[in-house]
């Protein structure tokens, strides 16, 4: 019998023009807690879909027990008794949370039909005996996320896994939700099941873990028992240089108000409530306002409703004393807006524009870039390139290159160019940094800090809490479509953030609206 | 790398992404050509009429209709140029090139329009009408011609929109609203000419059924040395304004703001409108002018004078309709590509008349080989990707992925981004 | 009346179960426009079979029976053809409307220039007699006498009947019953909504996915032939009145269920009814044609099922729902 019950040996993964996993080596032992660390993009997620049957390796070996083994597929993966908790639930949202968890591994009887009872009975008793409280019939759009997690949990014991993958669990979770997941997962590995945690959380990995492996740009850095090591320590192994854990910034030196919300309401489209109910508050120049709040209590509708995208059914909206409640998506932003969306696929670029083209998106029409109608080509050739030196974006053929074809942080930094060229008096900054690596994220972070220190406002929109509490100078919590809390994030603490954000806690009148 | 200039960055025009769909297309031909000749000899095996030298003569004429002069005086094919083919080639390619802007110009803004069929209808209606009614008026040959063309434009328009609101306001797709505004299209002007006696050919016999040719009013497209060039032959001056037409488009496409719009609500609506273009309207007026276009084919077809329109339409919509789709596709959706890809539709067609006046077989191998080329378009991004790649397997960062994906909802589980992000990381190193 | 509801039976039929072959395949996750183009093919080969067996000398006591044949073999090749589809859509990943626009196109082609090689006219028909002679259930197949009555409610069902309605019923619930009640069609559905999901849980996505065009395609083969059938009197032009396609609106607006669309089919089937019998329609037996009599031009009845539909998609656009991953296509090497 070996003492790893799962082996990954010197595993090579590429795709196209980048080796995701170069040989790299994990070795899980049983009834553990092993936390495997690594920034966006170092090749966590490739590995566990290798161990996962999702990708065949290019290089290396799996073993189990100490056998060597093949896993061409999740259905092999899941007869080795490994199950995964996907970064992205892997849930479909039309059917029961029950037809869920027994999809694909289904009971059935005569001709193929469907014997929901027993499984019904079982999903039940693993539900009972874990402490994962679910409404078995329940569709999964209508519970919460906290709930989908807890199904995707109930699909791995379901399956009897006893190796269980959790891909970043906690980044849709209140600090008092990731508490009681932890506790799930000691409780399991005490019960012998063994279990691979990946996070680039360094609090949760010091708080839960056995052991770390930590990845950097796909390589292997090296694995330490926790007990070991500190935080400074890790977070070096995982960027490959000291990194600032807290962010330098000034005192905050508010000045007028730039924005003023009164009663905001937008309709949801899943729902029959509002997806944000009568928010009311103001951003004034010189301070970066955060609103936070776990993901889809409202946050995307409200950026929506200020910017346009979505029509709001009651409130006014003011901008630097101008009412736009009413106005347009070019006047709001004429007015003096300023936004870097959630979803930069979707919103913030035509992917099949080119580079230059992007940078344009909102300016094409102003007369230095058009005569007639005509678009003046060189001008916009100009105006994309100076862009792309002073703001550092990268790509293959510069102004001509097909935004679709850079990557991900560079695509980003075109988007804060263009949003940031405009120099408006606000900027509205949604999940900036989202899926980026710790370099592009610093480089974010102190330039949303510079548009702050040029006497412009700022309201960030983050689901980070350490983004949250480093970055801004006041924070709203958001919840269920509505504001109810106010805090300052000197005199704050995550848990207390975490009670506002679950709803536990709530200040009357929705917390004052700015003094 | 050596496949790019060294002045401006760009790949070699033969190595464009232009060229490979130039490239791509001519092999979807191919292959389109190859497959009718493959059913032209199966055929041609099972059948006892037909015999080897039938069948050489079949395969002959799917490649090389348009240059057929007949049979010689010994029963043999006989090949050259042929004067009125091509000219009848060009007057016939004036509605696909037409339609195929219709479908392309939709395309470009992210819509099918397979609605063209009803938009040229109620151009064929307000053309055929207005022509007609100003003729008997006596008023000016030209200006008659020239409002006959806008009302059937502009009828087309208006028919065009109808798909692009429901798409706009409802988010109904576009495709079911076109088939609903075809058939209603088809009674509408089924009815129209029912309820009005005048404008029925009652005069000449075996006519009945259909409207009085434009030629009898005299208001007619001017040839434009088109009967100079191609003696004998229905070819005018109509083929001159699809081309002027054509480039306007491109133009209005690629150097206009308006263009910059429509591309980019084709491209991603959310981003459009995330950057204050007002989608809807675009939408709106993208169909519009798509409808307009497929109208301004029937217009220019009706307006040659000689053509004839069967009015009983009811329960069968216009070939040319749907003869846009493949135009566009194999084009690329580029204007002046569609030029090109209509005169080729033209080619086939007259290849399959040939073959039903010269050989045992019919018409319609035309249209197999139309279809084999859409069905092989619906995958020609494999081709282009393939060739891509072939071209510039070391230019680093250039991912061979499908156009069209970005409106995924979740662009997080979007392999791509997670994909390039690990190369950003490589790439910086 | 009985004529009335009989007639509606007649045109809601083909529409309801070729509706159901577009649910089979976007559940799958694979918009399928090409039902128009398997109806043709569908109709076509099922004439084809038909002359075939009557060529054989089967005769016309054996009518039921040939009639079974055909209809199993034209579905057999609507699945045939509709793997076009299934190869573009699901191997090479190509764009699945104009796939499906391909189809639409090819059909009629080939069914054309194959009718015209074989009986080099536009229209192919059965080799002797006519559908009705044939296939229609009447009172002398039970050996009773012409003119024999069943009763009111005997009569809608048994007299002057195609035995395809019936089939196509039952065939209609059965996969109902296969996609919402067992393992397969659970699995074929979550395809169509999440295939990343469906994989990861070691489900075959592109197994489900040419399943769900193949059910399609073997729904919309025997669609056609019933249209070739019961509308058509078993003849073949390369044309079936662009059923596919209102098919797929009674898809859209039954919001992708069984049970709605199977109502849709039966208020489709009443227009589409109006319209083809208004003349001579006697709604209330009293010997007045009432439609008639209104003066509404034909035309109007003839465009009321297509504007119904824009005014009912209209109206229930915001509540439908697509099946979230139709038209997308699946690649295992993304995820």
């Amino acid at each position: 019998m070996s003492e790893y019950v799962i082996e990954m040996n010197h595993i090579r993964k590429e795709f196209p023009g980048i080796v995701a996993n170069d040989d790299i080596t994990l070795q899980l032992r049983k009834g553990e807690i092993h936390a495997l660390l690594g920034e966006n993009g170092a090749g966590k997620s490739t590995l566990m879909s290798v161990l996962f049957g999702l990708y065949q390796p290019e290089a290396g070996e799996i073993k189990k027990n100490g056998e060597v083994v093949k896993i061409n597929n999740p259905n092999d993966a899941t007869a080795l008794g490994i199950g995964m908790v996907h970064q992205h639930f892997k849930l479909i949202d039309v059917f029961t949370v029950l037809d869920n968890i027994i999809l694909g591994a289904e009971t059935t009887g005569a001709l193929g039909f469907l014997k929901k009872k027993e499984a019904r009975e079982k999903v039940m008793a693993l539900s009972e005996k874990y402490g994962l409280k679910v409404d078995v019939d329940a569709k999964v759009e209508d519970i919460t996320v906290g709930m989908q997690q807890r199904v995707e949990i109930l699909k791995m014991l379901y399956r009897d896994n006893d190796i269980l993958i959790f891909d970043e669990p906690t980044a849709v979770l209140t600090p008092q939700e990731i508490d009681e997941l932890m506790e799930i997962m000691r409780g399991f590995a005490k019960e012998g099941k063994s279990i691979l945690f990946i996070t680039h959380k360094l609090n949760e990995i010091m708080a839960v873990s056995d052991r770390v492996t930590v990845l950097r740009k796909g390589k292997y850095i090296g694995t330490v028992n926790t007990k070991d090591t500190n935080k400074q320590e890790l977070s070096n192994m995982m960027v490959g240089r000291p990194v600032q854990l807290e962010l330098k910034k000034k005192e905050a030196t508010p000045g007028e108000t730039v924005l003023k919300v009164e009663g905001l309401t937008v309709p949801s489209k899943i729902h029959k409530n509002n997806a944000v109910n009568n928010v009311s508050f103001e951003v004034r120049a010189g301070e970066i306002l955060c609103i936070a709040g776990i993901d889809g209590n409202g946050q995307t509708e409200l950026i929506f409703g200020l910017t346009g995208l979505e029509k709001a059914s009651a409130g006014t909206i003011t901008l630097c004393g101008q009412d736009i409640s009413k106005a347009s998506i070019r006047k709001r932003a004429l007015a003096g807006m300023s936004h870097i969306p959630e979803d930069r696929h979707k919103h913030g670029l035509v992917l099949s524009y080119t580079l230059e083209q992007n940078l344009v998106l909102q300016k094409y029409k102003e007369p230095r870039f058009q005569n007639h109608g005509f678009i003046k080509f060189d001008e916009v050739r100009k105006y994309s390139e100076k862009l792309i030196k002073d703001f550092d974006v990268r790509s293959g053929q510069g102004p001509i290159t097909v935004t679709r074809s850079m990557s991900g942080g560079n695509q980003q930094k075109a988007i804060i160019a263009r949003e940031l060229d405009r120099n408006e008096p606000l900027l509205i900054a949604v999940q900036p940094t989202r899926g980026l690596d710790v370099g592009a994220i610093e480089h974010i972070h102190n330039q949303i800090v510079a548009e702050r220190d040029k006497g412009h406002a700022v309201l960030l929109v983050s689901l980070e809490l350490e983004e949250v509490m480093g970055l801004s100078d006041r924070i709203l919590v958001i919840y269920e479509g509505e504001i109810v809390g106010e805090v300052d994030p000197k005199k704050t603490t995550p848990e207390e953030l975490g009670l506002y954000m679950s709803g536990a806690k709530r200040q009357e009148e929705g917390g004052k609206a700015d003094a | 790398m050596p496949k790019k200039d060294p002045v401006t960055g760009k790949l070699k025009w033969y190595k464009s992404e232009g060229a490979v769909s130039v490239y791509s297309a001519l092999i979807s031909i191919l292959i389109g050509m190859a497959v009718g000749s493959i059913i032209v000899i199966i055929v041609g095996m099972t059948k006892s009429n037909i015999s080897t030298s039938g069948v050489w003569d079949g395969i002959r004429l799917v490649f090389l209709g348009v240059f057929s002069t007949g049979r010689d005086s010994a029963g043999q094919l006989s090949f050259g140029f042929n004067g009125v083919n091509i000219g009848n080639m060009l007057f016939r390619a004036v509605p696909l090139i037409m339609t195929g802007l219709s479908v392309a110009i939709a395309f470009k803004t992210g819509l099918f329009n397979i609605g063209a069929s009803g938009q040229y209808l109620m151009g064929t209606m307000g053309t055929l009408s207005v022509g007609l009614w100003l003729g008997w008026t006596g008023c000016p040959k030209g200006i008659a011609w020239l409002l006959a063309f806008l009302v059937g434009v502009l009828l087309g328009g208006l028919w065009g929109a109808i798909p692009g609101i429901f798409k706009a306001y409802l988010n109904i797709n576009e495709v079911i609203t076109c088939i609903m505004t075809n058939w209603i299209a088809a009674n509408l002007v089924t009815w129209w000419f029912d309820a009005h006696e005048s404008f029925k050919n009652a005069a000449e016999g075996g006519k009945v059924g259909y409207i009085i040719p434009l030629k009898n009013v005299g208001v007619v497209t001017p040839k434009l040395l088109m009967d100079k060039i191609f003696a004998g032959s229905q070819a005018n001056g109509g083929f001159w304004i699809a081309i002027l037409i054509a480039v306007a488009m491109w133009i209005m496409m690629t150097k206009t703001t308006f263009g910059y719009e429509l591309r980019a609500c084709g491209a991603n609506r959310h981003a459009a409108k995330y950057a204050g273009i007002n989608d809807k309207r675009n939408i709106i007026l993208s169909m519009a002018i798509a409808g307009a276009l497929a109208a301004a084919g029937a217009s220019l077809y009706f307006l040659s004078g000689n053509t004839e329109f069967y009015w009983s339409t009811y329960q069968k919509l216009p070939a040319e309709g749907f003869n846009g789709i493949p135009v566009a596709l194999l084009a690329a959706n580029h204007p002046i590509g569609v030029v090109f890809s209509g005169i080729f539709m033209s080619m086939l067609n007259i290849s399959g008349l040939q073959l039903k006046y010269l050989t045992a077989y019919n018409e319609y191998i035309a249209d197999i080989i139309i279809a084999v080329i859409v069905y092989l378009s619906a995958f020609s991004m494999l081709f282009k990707t393939v060739l891509s790649k072939k071209i510039k397997h070391d230019h680093g960062n250039v991912n061979a992925e499908p156009e069209g994906t970005e409106d995924e909802d979740a662009p997080e589980e979007n392999p791509k981004e997670i994909a390039s992000a690990e190369t950003e990381e490589g790439g910086q190193k | 009346m009985v004529f009335l509801l009989q007639q509606m039976m007649l045109y809601a039929v083909p529409l309801m179960i070729v509706a159901l072959a577009g649910v089979c395949a976007e559940r799958s996750g694979v918009i399928n426009l090409a039902l128009e183009g398997i109806m043709i093919f569908g109709a076509f080969m099922g004439v084809v079979f038909v002359r075939i067996f009557q060529g054989a000398g089967w005769t016309v006591e054996q009518g039921q029976l040939i009639m079974l044949i055909s209809l199993i073999l034209s579905g057999i090749c609507g699945i045939l053809f509709s793997m076009l589809l299934a190869f573009s859509a699901i191997n090479l990943k190509a764009d699945q409307t104009i796939g499906g626009t391909a189809l639409n196109m090819l059909a009629p082609a080939l069914v054309m220039f194959f009718i015209y090689m074989i009986v080099q006219q536009n229209t192919m028909g059965m080799a002797e007699g006519g559908a009705a002679g044939w296939f229609m259930i009447k009172p002398s197949t039970f050996g009773f006498p012409k003119g024999y009555s069943f009763g009111p409610v005997g009569d809608f069902f048994l007299n002057k009947v195609y035995l395809t309605t019936y089939i196509c019923i039952i065939i209609f619930i059965l996969v109902s019953i296969f996609l919402y009640k067992t393992k397969t069609g659970m699995r074929l559905r979550s395809c169509g909504e999440n295939p990343q999901a469906a994989d990861s849980l070691g489900i075959n996505v592109y197994k489900m996915r040419y399943l769900g065009v193949g059910l399609s395609g073997f729904l919309a083969g025997v669609g056609g032939f019933t249209f070739a059938m019961t509308t058509a009197n078993m003849t073949s032009n390369g044309d079936v009145a662009g059923y596919g396609f209102l098919a797929l609106a009674v898809m859209i607006f039954g919001n992708w269920t069984p049970l709605n669309i199977a109502g849709g089919s039966i208020l489709f089937g009443l227009f589409k009814c109006i319209a083809a019998t208004y003349s001579t329609l006697d709604i209330n037996g009293d010997g007045v044609f009432m439609l008639n009599e209104l003066g509404i031009s034909p035309y109007v009845y003839r465009m009321l099922p297509y504007i119904i539909t824009l005014v009912v998609l209209a109206f229930t656009s915001k509540s439908s729902r697509v099946p979230k991953a139709e038209g997308i296509p699946y690649d295992k090497g993304m995820r």
